[in-house]
Parts: C-alpha cells; sequence; structure tokens
C-alpha cells in the first residue's frame, strides 16, 4: 500500500473560524434524534416537553403518535484519528445514525459538530463546500456511477469541483492505485467483481483526501473471503492515513476486529459504548450479551482485563503472561496451573497476577 | 327496538361488502322495471332535462381559445420554419442517401440485424410508390418528436424536483391517457386552423407524456445509494441531476423516447383525418374512401414498416449498450452518396416506383374473389355475431328479438320465464352458499332482458356507484356517482351507454380470448414462440392500420368496428395473463409439486390465484385500448360518444368534441379506477 500525498489539492477556502485545539472531537453528536413522520420536527419538541426530557418516554410518545423515532437520542464523540464502529441489527437505526452525521438525513432535533462545526445549522452551500472539503463515504451497495469507468468515478468528487481533467486524472489514478485496481483505470462497473467495485467505491471517497470517513457497512454485500481481505486491507490503509472514521456493520467479528471503540444499537438507541474488550467482557445487557456469545471472547479481550492489578502474590510457576496478551493465548500458557502467576507489562516490570481460574471464568460467562 | 337491534346487526355483519352492493343494484333495478309503466322517466332521462352543458363547454372554450388564438398564431408560424426545413431536407435528400443513412444508423445501434432491417424496410417504402408521402409524415414525426421530447423531459424533471407538483403531474398525465386522441384535435384546430401545424402540435402534446412518465419513474429508481454518492461527492443539485441521476436513468428515459417515438407517429397519422396533407395516413384515408383496398393496405403496410423500424432501433438504443464500428457507418453512406453521384442523371424519380402496384391489384381482384366466393359463410358470420350477441346486448332481449332475426317474437311471457329461471338458478347459488352469485346472475338477466343501451339510469348510477364501493370503498363510489351524472345531466347519457356497450362487448370478448390464449402461452412455449411476434406486430401498429382489413372484409358497421377493437385491445389481456402465470416463484411450484400436485391443480390452485392481480392489470390495460380503439373505430361506423367526438371534428364543434371527450376520459377513469382497486385488493390478500 502506497500512501497518498496529494494533500495539496484539498484547497479550504471559506472555512468558518472555529475555535479547534486538539481536543476537539472530530465528531460530537449530542442528543440527537431523527423521527420519520409529518411534522416530526414539532412532534419530537411535543413528546420531550411532555416526557420531561425522559428519550424512552418521548420515543413511545412518538410511536404512540404513528410516527418512527428511527435514532432515539444519540450522543457520542469520535475522536481525531479513531475508528468508530456503529453496531446493530438491521432496523436498528444504524443507517440513519450514520447519514444524519454526513447530513443525508437533516435529523430532527439534537446537535452535530463536526470538527467543533455546528452542521445542522448549516446551509446548503456550506454543507457541499464541507463534503468537498473533509467527508468521504462508502456505500453498502456501492453506490457507482454506472455510465463512469473507474476513473471518472474516482475523479468525480474532483470534478463537481471544477478540477481540470488532467490533474483530477492524476489524482484519482493515486487512489485507485492505492486500493490495488491498478490496469481497471478504464473498466465499467458492471465489469468489476463485488470486490473490486467496493475498492472503487473506497478510492473515490477518499479522492479528496477527506478527515472524516463515513463507511456504511461497507463489506456486508461481499462473500467472506473477500470480506476478509478488504477488511485486512482497510486497516493498513487506515494505519497510514489516519483518519477519523465512522464505521457501520451488524457483524459483531468485524466490530470487533476493526474498532478502537463501538457503540452497539437497539430499536434506534444506542446502548452501549465501548472498547471491544469493554463490550465483550463487560455487556450492559442481554441484547449485548447475545451478540458477544457468538464470538470466541478469548480471541478479543486481553490479560489485563481479569489481572488483578499490584498484587504480587504468585506460586512458582511463571508461563510469561504480557498485559497485552489475549486472553486464548494465557490460557493456553496456564494449562494446568492452578495458582496465581505474574503478569509483566511491555517492559517486563512485574504489575500484576491473574488467577488461571478467573482466565476460565471470563471465557465462560456466557454458559453461565 | 331494542330487542330487533341485536338480532339484526349479525344479520347485517354476515353479508358481505359484494353482497350488499349486489343486493342494492339488483333492488334498484328491479324498482325501475316496475315502476317503468308509471314512471318512464325513471328509465330514460328525458331530453328537455339535459342541460346543454355541451354548448356551454363549447362557449367557454372558445372564449378562452379566441383569447389565446394570436400567441397560438404565432407560434404555428414560428413551427412552419423547422416543418419546411424537415421537409425539404428529407423530401429533396435522394432516395439513395436516405436510405443509405437509415442502414448506417441501424448498423451503428444494432450492427447487421438493424442494419437489414433499416435497408429492407425503407426499400420496401420506396418501392410501393409512397416515398414521398412517406418523407412527409417522417418530417413531421421529426419535427414534432424533439419538442415532446423536450417537453415531457422537461415535465419529468420538474415533478420529480419539485415533490409538490408531482402528485398534480401525474394526475394529468393518468387523464391525458385517458382522453381520446381525436379529442385533442378539434380545439387544436380552432387554434392553429388547418393544416399541417395541427398534427404536428397534436402529436408533441400526445407524445410528451410517455417521456414525462419515463423520465419521472427513471429518476425515481436511481438507486438512492447513487443519489447519495452524488451528495457526498460534494455535487451541486444541478450537477448531481445532469451528471449522475440522468445518465443512470438512461435506460429507462431510452423506454420514454421510444414511447414517444411510437405515440407521435401514431397520432402524426391520426391527425389526417383534419386532411389536406401529402403524407402517408392521408393516403390510407383517401384510398380507404375510395374503398381501393389493395392500395389503402398497401399505403397501411408503408405505416407498419415505419413504426416496426422506428420502434425496433429506438428499442436497441435503450437495451443494447454496445455501438457499432463507425467505419461501415460511413462507408455505407459513402455508398448512398456515390450510388446517387453515379445514377443520378438516370435515376428515377421516387414517386415514380410502381413495383407495388401488381401486388396491390392483385390483392384487390384476390380480395374481390374472395368476399364474392366465400360471401354467404362470411355474411352468415357477421349477421350472427350482430343478431345473437351484439344486438341482444345492446338494446335487449325484449327488442332484439324479432321474426325477422330470430324466427319469432319476444313475449313478456318469455320475459317472465327468462326471470323465473333467473331466479331458480340464483336461489340454488344462494343455497350453495354463493349469495352474490346468484345475485350476479340476477342482475346479468336483467341487463340482458334490457339490453345496455335501455338500462334504467338510476340502476347504472347505483349499480356503478355500488362496483366502486367494493372495488375502492367510499370515496370512489362518490367519484363515480358525481362524475356519472354529470354525463347524465349533460346529455351525453345514451352515448355513452353505446359506447359501455361496445366497448363492454370488446373487452368481454378480448377478456375471454386473450385469457385463453395467454393460458395457451404460459402452458406451452410453442404456442408462446407463435404468439409473441403476433403481439409484438399488434402493438407497434399505428391504431388507424387496424381498421383496413376489418373494413376489407366485413365493410362499414358496428361489427367490423367490434373487430378492430378486439384485435387492437387484445394483446395486453394475453401478455399479462401469461405473464402473471408464468412468473410464479419458483419455490410456490417447487412446494405444489412436492405437495404431488398435478399440472392442472398447480394452474388451478397456485398459479391463477397468484396471477390474479397482474392478470387484472392486464384486463385494465385492455379497458384503456378499447375506449382508445372505439374513437378511431368511429371513422368505420360506431355509434356513442365516439362518433360525436369524429363528427365534432369535422364540424369544428368545440363543446360537443371536448364534452364527449371527456365523457369517454370519465368512462375510461372509473373503469381504471375500479379494476386497479380489485388488483390492489388481490394485491393485499397476497402480501404483495
Amino acid at each position: 500500500m502506497r500512501t497518498s500525498g496529494a494533500r495539496s489539492l484539498t484547497r479550504r477556502p471559506s472555512e468558518p473560524q472555529q475555535v479547534t485545539d486538539a481536543n476537539t472531537p472530530a465528531i460530537a453528536c449530542r442528543n440527537l434524534w431523527q423521527v420519520f413522520g409529518d411534522g416530526a420536527e414539532k412532534a419530537l419538541t411535543d413528546a420531550l416537553a411532555r416526557s420531561g426530557g425522559d428519550a424512552d418516554k418521548a420515543a413511545d410518545i412518538l410511536r404512540d403518535a404513528g410516527m418512527i423515532p428511527a435514532v432515539q437520542d444519540a450522543n457520542f464523540e469520535v475522536h481525531e484519528g479513531e475508528l468508530f464502529v456503529i453496531m446493530g441489527l438491521s432496523g436498528s437505526g444504524k443507517s440513519t445514525l450514520i447519514r444524519c452525521i454526513s447530513q443525508l438525513l437533516a435529523g430532527t432535533g439534537g446537535e452535530i459538530r463536526i470538527d467543533g462545526e455546528d452542521v445542522r445549522g448549516a446551509s446548503k452551500r456550506r454543507l457541499t463546500a464541507l463534503r468537498r472539503q473533509k467527508l468521504g463515504m462508502v456505500f453498502q451497495h456501492f453506490g457507482l456511477f454506472p455510465h463512469m469507468t473507474v476513473t471518472d468515478n474516482v475523479a468525480y468528487p474532483l470534478r463537481v469541483q471544477g478540477i481540470g481533467r488532467k490533474e483530477r486524472t492524476e489524482r484519482a489514478r493515486e487512489v485507485i492505485s492505492l486500493v490495488g485496481l491498478e490496469g481497471r483505470e478504464d473498466s465499467f462497473p458492471r465489469q468489476l467483481s463485488g470486490g473490486q467495485r467496493q475498492r472503487v467505491g473506497i478510492a473515490r471517497s477518499l479522492a479528496v483526501n477527506p478527515d472524516i470517513w463515513f463507511l456504511d457497512e461497507p463489506f456486508s454485500a461481499l462473500d467472506p473471503l473477500i470480506r476478509r481481505q478488504l477488511q485486512d486491507e482497510f486497516l493498513n490503509i487506515q494505519a497510514t492515513l489516519k483518519k477519523s472514521i465512522v464505521f457501520i456493520t451488524h457483524d459483531i467479528a468485524e466490530a470487533l476486529k476493526l474498532a478502537d471503540r463501538i457503540a452497539i444499537m437497539r430499536d434506534g438507541k444506542i446502548v452501549q459504548i465501548g472498547t471491544p474488550t469493554e463490550i465483550v467482557l463487560h455487556p450492559v445487557d442481554d441484547y449485548v450479551r447475545e451478540f458477544s456469545k457468538d464470538v470466541a471472547k478469548g480471541q478479543h479481550a486481553i490479560v489485563s482485563s481479569v489481572m488483578r492489578e499490584g498484587e504480587t502474590e504468585f506460586g512458582p510457576d511463571d508461563p510469561g503472561l504480557q498485559t497485552g496478551m489475549t486472553l486464548d493465548a494465557a490460557l493456553a500458557k496456564c494449562m494446568n496451573l492452578y495458582e496465581p502467576v505474574p503478569v509483566r507489562d511491555t517492559s517486563g516490570n512485574v504489575v500484576g497476577t491473574v488467577y488461571p481460574s478467573d482466565l476460565a471464568a471470563a471465557l465462560q460467562v456466557d454458559e453461565a | 327496538m331494542s330487542i330487533a337491534e341485536p338480532l339484526a346487526s349479525p344479520m347485517a355483519t354476515q353479508l358481505s361488502k359484494g353482497t350488499q352492493a349486489a343486493l342494492i343494484t339488483l333492488l334498484v333495478g328491479a324498482l325501475c322495471l316496475a315502476l317503468e309503466p308509471l314512471v318512464p322517466w325513471l328509465v330514460t332521462w328525458p331530453a328537455e332535462w339535459a342541460l346543454p352543458a355541451t354548448d356551454w363547454v363549447g362557449a367557454a372554450l372558445k372564449w378562452f381559445l379566441e383569447g389565446i388564438k394570436p400567441v397560438a398564431r404565432l407560434f404555428s408560424e414560428l413551427m412552419r420554419y423547422p416543418m419546411d426545413w424537415a421537409n425539404a431536407a428529407l423530401g429533396a435528400t435522394p432516395w439513395p442517401i436516405v436510405i443509405g443513412l437509415v442502414t448506417a444508423l441501424g448498423w451503428y445501434i444494432g450492427g447487421l440485424p438493424m442494419a437489414a432491417l433499416g435497408f429492407l424496410g425503407l426499400s420496401f417504402v420506396l418501392s410501393s410508390g409512397y416515398w414521398p408521402q412517406s418523407m412527409n409524415t417522417l418530417a413531421l414525426v421529426a419535427v414534432s418528436v424533439p419538442l415532446a421530447l423536450i417537453l415531457g423531459g422537461a415535465i419529468g424533471i420538474l415533478a420529480n424536483e419539485v415533490p409538490r407538483v408531482k402528485s398534480a403531474v401525474q394526475a394529468v398525465l393518468d387523464v391525458m391517457q385517458t382522453v381520446p386522441t381525436f379529442a385533442y384535435l378539434t380545439p387544436l384546430l380552432l387554434l392553429f386552423g388547418f393544416g399541417p401545424v395541427v398534427g404536428l402540435i397534436a402529436s408533441a402534446i400526445y407524445a410528451a407524456p410517455p417521456m414525462a412518465r419515463n423520465v419521472m419513474l427513471g429518476l425515481e429508481r436511481v438507486e438512492p445509494e447513487i443519489k447519495e454518492a452524488a451528495i457526498m461527492s460534494g455535487g451541486t443539485r444541478f450537477q448531481q441531476l445532469f451528471q449522475v441521476e440522468i445518465p443512470s436513468a438512461t435506460t429507462q428515459i431510452m423506454i420514454g423516447v421510444n414511447q414517444c417515438l411510437m405515440a407521435a407517429l401514431s397520432m402524426v397519422i391520426i391527425a389526417a383525418v383534419i386532411g389536406g396533407f401529402n403524407d402517408i395516413g392521408w393516403e390510407v384515408l383517401l384510398t380507404m374512401r375510395k374503398a381501393q383496398f389493395g392500395e389503402s393496405l398497401l399505403a397501411g403496410m408503408v405505416i407498419v414498416v415505419f413504426a416496426v423500424v422506428i420502434d425496433r432501433m429506438s428499442g436497441a438504443l435503450a437495451t443494447e449498450r454496445k455501438r457499432h464500428d463507425r467505419r461501415v457507418v460511413w462507408a455505407l453512406v459513402a455508398f448512398g452518396v456515390v450510388f446517387t453521384a453515379l445514377f443520378w442523371s438516370s435515376m428515377p424519380n421516387a414517386s415514380e416506383f410502381t413495383l407495388m402496384d401488381p401486388v396491390a391489384a392483385a390483392v384487390d381482384s384476390g380480395l374481390t374473389s374472395f368476399t364474392q366466393n366465400n360471401g354467404p359463410w362470411l355474411d352468415a358470420l357477421k349477421n350472427n355475431a350482430m343478431f345473437y350477441v351484439l344486438l341482444p346486448l345492446r338494446i335487449g332481449l325484449d327488442q332484439a328479438v324479432l321474426p325477422f332475426t330470430w324466427g319469432f317474437a319476444w313475449t313478456p311471457t318469455m320475459s317472465y320465464g327468462l326471470f323465473a329461471a333467473g331466479a331458480v338458478i340464483a336461489l340454488l347459488m344462494a343455497w350453495r352458499g354463493h349469495v352474490t352469485g346468484g345475485l350476479m346472475v340476477m342482475i346479468g338477466i336483467g341487463m340482458l332482458e334490457t339490453g345496455i343501451a335501455n338500462l334504467p339510469w338510476p340502476f347504472v348510477l347505483v349499480g356503478a356507484s355500488a362496483l366502486g364501493w367494493v372495488a375502492g370503498g367510499r370515496k370512489l363510489a362518490l367519484m363515480t356517482l358525481i362524475l356519472l351524472s354529470t354525463i347524465l345531466v349533460s346529455g351525453l347519457w345514451e352515448r355513452a351507454l353505446l359506447s359501455l356497450y361496445l366497448s363492454g362487448a370488446a373487452v368481454f370478448a378480448c377478456a375471454v380470448v386473450g385469457g385463453a390464449v395467454g393460458l395457451l402461452s404460459a402452458v406451452s412455449d410453442t404456442a408462446w414462440k407463435i404468439v409473441r411476434p403476433i403481439c409484438d406486430m399488434l402493438q407497434t401498429i399505428p391504431l388507424f392500420v387496424f381498421l383496413i382489413p376489418v373494413l376489407m372484409v366485413f365493410q362499414i358497421g358496428e361489427f367490423s368496428a367490434f373487430l378492430a377493437i378486439c384485435a387492437y385491445a387484445v394483446v395486453p389481456m394475453i401478455r399479462y395473463t401469461r405473464h402473471g402465470l408464468v412468473n410464479t416463484p419458483d419455490e410456490m411450484m417447487e412446494a405444489a409439486i412436492a405437495s404431488g400436485a398435478t399440472e392442472w391443480q398447480i394452474l388451478r390452485d397456485i398459479r391463477a390465484p397468484y396471477a390474479a392481480p397482474t392478470i387484472l392489470l392486464g384486463l385494465n390495460q385492455t379497458i384503456l385500448y378499447a375506449f382508445a380503439m372505439l374513437v378511431i373505430a368511429a371513422l368505420i361506423g360506431t355509434t356513442g360518444l365516439g362518433q360525436s367526438i369524429y363528427l365534432a371534428l369535422g364540424q369544428a364543434d368545440v363543446g360537443l368534441g371536448i364534452s364527449a371527450g371527456a365523457a369517454m376520459a370519465i368512462l375510461a377513469l372509473i373503469a381504471d379506477r375500479m379494476v386497479q382497486g380489485f388488483a390492489e385488493e388481490r394485491r393485499q390478500a397476497l402480501g404483495l
């Protein structure tokens, strides 16, 4: 994978002055609602007034009125360079949520800030400018333009800005090679396989070198093998580009594999936000627990999550556990041990102990 | 009361909607029949009660049209230029070059088959000797189609961009589809005066709706993610629309172009009835009037050839992406030019070709001998159909059964006997649980006895509203009642009933024959292989041409009109029936086979119910087609609204033309909504 160096292409004129510092999150959602139905905005205000601000009650009131509260009171932040995954079953509102953030849907109530800028209040012109400068989006069914070649598809976000053919083709070739599609530049979407099509989608979303990258179930329509391959390549790209990412998926394994943090959605509500380990080891309710049942926990949770920090009493055996080790790896080393063993950090100092029984118990939470 | 009510209410709920409707209709009908001797106005709406609505409409329209006439005349002057240019271009270009160009176009669009089609088609036109007339027609199409495309495209885009306009546009397009073609012509005649411009504008107006529809549909069907991708790429609305959405919808839009072309061609030919312009439609009309059927058939064939060439080429434009080698294109054009240059002096004038004249003469003489030799049974067929089917339907058994036709006179005793027999059947059916069916039998017998044209007006109003209520609820019932009452008080009632009778008879025949052929095509692939090209052909032929063959064999009259309507309207019934039956999901078929059902059981229990909504839509199309053809068929002898519209055109009577056109549109609209309602109900019942 080559890194792209064409940052110069993204000009940033007319950006309103925002007070941004290192602590400003890339994306911040506060009390975000998306309600479908006639007169949704007023209905939401009324419902919130009647429920005294209680989101669940307000949602019930809206449902009784025949409205659909697809996103209810969403609150979260995505930090710069963070890969934030929103996970939920179909109909849980995750696609609606990402469309609110990218302003494909206007949102009914609440606030969305991108780099500190309130986008719900932004003008149409400002939104277009934002999309041209710092937003990129990948779609589940690719959303490729059927009448354009790969190059033209990828270069389209540059074309709408009035960038000349030569310059935009050059940039398009860069991102096309970034996603490994060299040689298919002049193909039409219908001539490509599913995996190749999504590579085009990814390349197109990266054409303007956006800071913020939306991916709506990008790998769900692909075969498992291709999906894994693209996930790995995606992680590689992200390792070099360091975008702030909102990634939608219905696949818990994918979420755990990719995410820095995961938000789990159910019926329009975010029920838990946490790191993969937190989600797996400390599910807040049965709904989240159901998800983690399907995954081999040992591959996702690490030793430090079951370590008794600061304890220095341990048995004679030292299988060489480290804090960052997965539970599976740790368990393999402690197969025949019953007494506590020491755990070291990366520099070799003992920072705590692990009881092998804790290891086994942690892996068996679900069977309880 | 307090005791009676709990008893009465379960009784009322036991009767289904359909039964209630049938019961009310039957009661009203019986009441009308019983009271006929006492209060004759219950049966026929007295002429003196009719409002002079057509006059009012005429006066209002005339006033309005006079107002905008200067603008219209200016427009017509302006349109004369492109028309003259197109005429000059097509008329003056030597025929080898035109043939070369069309062949080259065919090659570019669809390779060898299309090139061959273009070449053979135009060669036929050339050899027929109708080349100049054809070029005149083509020039009209060439000017009206771009107008229609721009108009339709603009309407479609507007409806797509402004959601508030959309339903209004949809409604107007729906109405325009049901207003008969001739009805357009009368006001246009007043506005633009006689001459080819009227045909031009009429065909542009007539051809714009299909384009608008397809543009709307195409834009609507662009994948949401493609639209979103265009937004997220940072395109302005204008960029999104013209760089992404419209190109993505090309296939659907090209279907619109195809339909637009066909509609324009059809209308240009129909517009020939206002005449005076030396085009191919006029040629058909002229030869038909002179009873030169061989020539009229030849001219009709020329129209068909044009329709087929235009349809297949523009159709290929919509479906095939591949374009063919341009070098061949240039070679073909060059060949045409070189050919012209070489044989310039010795090349015969296009109008002097008479290769087909012997054929026309042969057809004429062949036809004469055919009708002479087969006269007896052809007459018998026609007379039997008239005496035993069409006439009784029209004026009822009590008037149609005469010693002269049936060999005996209809007596009141026979009426009572008929009703008694009907009552017995109805009671038997009710006893077996088919209450609605029994009531329908009684209603049907009543209608047969009276005849559709003589039906008492309260019966029609109540019956139609009741049917509307069953099909689409209160709203449709009210709409039916109001719209039909408008026809009643405006004095067009009798003519409306006559139209209803003829189109009803044709639709019934189409439903039976088309349904059977569709079923056969669904069961047997061989049958479909034969039926399909016939259907394709029938759908490509402009309305007008259907008149020629029936006229040749059966002369002017209601029976010929009936046949022409059937020939045109049967196609959708066949297609939809087959489509519905064939498209049963494989899983359902497999489940039925796995359950051990026989072919016949699968057809009856699985495929037919599943296909019902589709078949109903086919019936709907057939009804609309029948109404459309009814007006054209007025040229060869029908009574009713179609005739009024045609007469109005001859007399430039705007009031009558528009009123009768509106009445036709009302009938078509009501029929359309009812069938759609039933189809929707079936779809919902099946969860589709």
